[in-house]
């Protein structure tokens, strides 16, 4: 065999993909690459399904979607367009309840309870819970910086974090809320598109090495988590933030779905 | 705006969208600054040479502050990926020019393929943002030097950008500039009109 044509398998059908193909890479991810010899290249997501050696074709089949494995987790997302609120603004965080930041209106949250913890102490704060959402109103909660988490008990027990900032402040790290199962920011103001962000997990209150954290961000069109990470054996984890506004981390350990939101100024 | 916006941000917004041709432009610009020392552009105390009208360039004019509208960005069209950023303070012009690949990533490939699409799925449309997620992450964390050379020019450095008086057309009775009418006896007819 020299050049091949190749098809795409679909729905019983065959779409001429390229022609004269003599060069074709599998890839990761079922990627395949392939270059003709015309120096025209393409990628396409595909598998192979059949080679026709003696009658130059090579025939793709396309990679049917490995359906998601969801769990419902829970998070939190301040209203806010700019990553922080103003002194004297109504200083509002939703809670949502469904996966991968896209709310499932199927689900229904289950008594949560809502708590801030602040360097003098932490202490229940009032939040309105419907359905899948909820609202905890801090207007006259805090100015400065608060840890505000969120913990719904069951079987599956579910915590949600995330900081609030009022004002502007120069804040560098967090200190651990000191849940079971946690996920904190090691240099929190340092939060931008186009560089690298950290993350650690720890398991009351120890480092979690090994643990796969996902993450997400609220504008994605995928279905499932476009990011998989592993944290190292500091528990620490990074990802190159590409994408414009809040990102959700995830992580599961047993029976515990612990979220943290980092929510960017830009 | 409250709080200092990176300069990426600023490109992105200014751009409307984040591209593979705008993040080069980036940084070009963010290069440029560190290079010369410089900062963002005031009052044409910079100047902005580009050989292109390609994505890139909304970088250099939203970053350096070298714009379309202020007259220090000089457009040559010879569509290369070239920019000479000059400094009347400092005295000096580096010229930055992309460097010529010859194979593209497949990622790049991928994604160019799915953007010439007129619409896309779902499934398309998650693809494209992953791969753009991933050349983002490697042009922003490639050495500058894989991506770019540069070199320090003799740069003569032109006048500030006059302001003309605006004249009226006698045809369709529009102001011009000056120097852009065509002078008919007592009369000025604008380019349009001619």
């Amino acid at each position: 065999m020299c050049e091949a044509n190749v098809y795409l398998h679909r729905d019983g059908q065959e779409e001429l993909l390229m022609e004269s193909v003599d060069r074709i890479i599998p890839g990761e991810d079922n990627q395949i690459f392939m270059e003709n010899i015309f120096g025209e290249r393409r990628v396409v997501k595909a598998r192979i399904r059949e080679m026709e050696l003696v009658r130059h074709r090579v025939i793709l089949e396309a990679v049917p979607e490995e359906p998601v494995q969801r769990h419902t987790e829970i998070w939190l997302e301040p209203e806010t367009t700019h990553g922080h609120f103003h002194p004297g603004e109504a200083v509002i965080i939703k809670l949502n309840k469904g996966y991968n930041m896209q709310a499932d209106s199927q689900a229904e949250l289950k008594d949560p309870k809502a708590y801030i913890v602040k360097p003098e102490g932490s202490r229940e704060l009032e939040l309105h819970a419907h359905h899948n959402q909820g609202e905890i109103n801090l207007t006259e909660e805090i100015d400065g910086l608060a840890q505000i988490y969120v913990h719904e008990k069951g079987e599956q027990e579910r915590y949600a974090a995330v900081l609030v900032e009022v004002g502007h402040h120069h804040h560098h790290g967090t200190q651990p809320i000191g849940l079971p199962l946690e996920i904190i920011s090691t240099d929190y103001s340092h939060a931008r598109m186009g560089e690298n962000y950290e993350i650690q997990v720890l398991k009351n209150g120890i480092p979690l090495a090994g643990a796969e954290v996902k993450a997400t961000y609220s504008s994605t069109k995928n279905r499932d988590y476009p990011h998989h990470l592993t944290t190292d054996e500091t528990g620490r984890a990074k990802l190159f933030l590409t994408a414009r506004g809040n990102y959700l981390f995830s992580v599961t350990d047993e029976n515990i779905i612990s979220t943290f939101t980092l929510v960017k100024s830009f | 705006m409250c709080k200092d916006m990176p300069p990426l941000e600023k490109a992105i917004q200014f751009h409307g969208h984040i591209c593979p041709g705008l993040l080069m432009g980036v940084r070009a610009a963010e290069f440029a600054q560190k290079y010369l020392d410089i900062d963002p552009d005031q009052d044409e105390e910079l100047l902005a040479v580009v050989e292109t009208n390609s994505c890139g360039v909304d970088a250099i004019q939203s970053i350096l502050g070298c714009t379309f509208g202020k007259g220090n960005l000089i457009f040559k069209d010879y569509g290369k990926n070239v920019y000479t950023i000059a400094s009347r303070e400092k005295r000096r012009a580096v010229r930055i020019a992309q460097k010529y690949k010859p194979q593209s990533h497949p990622d790049s490939l991928r994604y160019r393929e799915l953007k010439r699409k007129d619409s896309l799925n779902e499934a398309e449309s998650a693809e494209a943002e992953n791969l753009l997620g991933a050349i983002f992450e490697r042009l922003m964390s490639t050495p500058f030097e894989e991506l770019f050379t540069w070199r320090d020019i003799d740069f003569s450095f032109p006048a500030k950008a006059e302001i003309y008086p605006t004249v009226q057309c006698s045809v369709c009775g529009e102001g011009v500039m000056e120097p852009r009418a065509i002078r008919n006896g007592q009369n000025y007819v604008c380019p349009d009109c001619v």
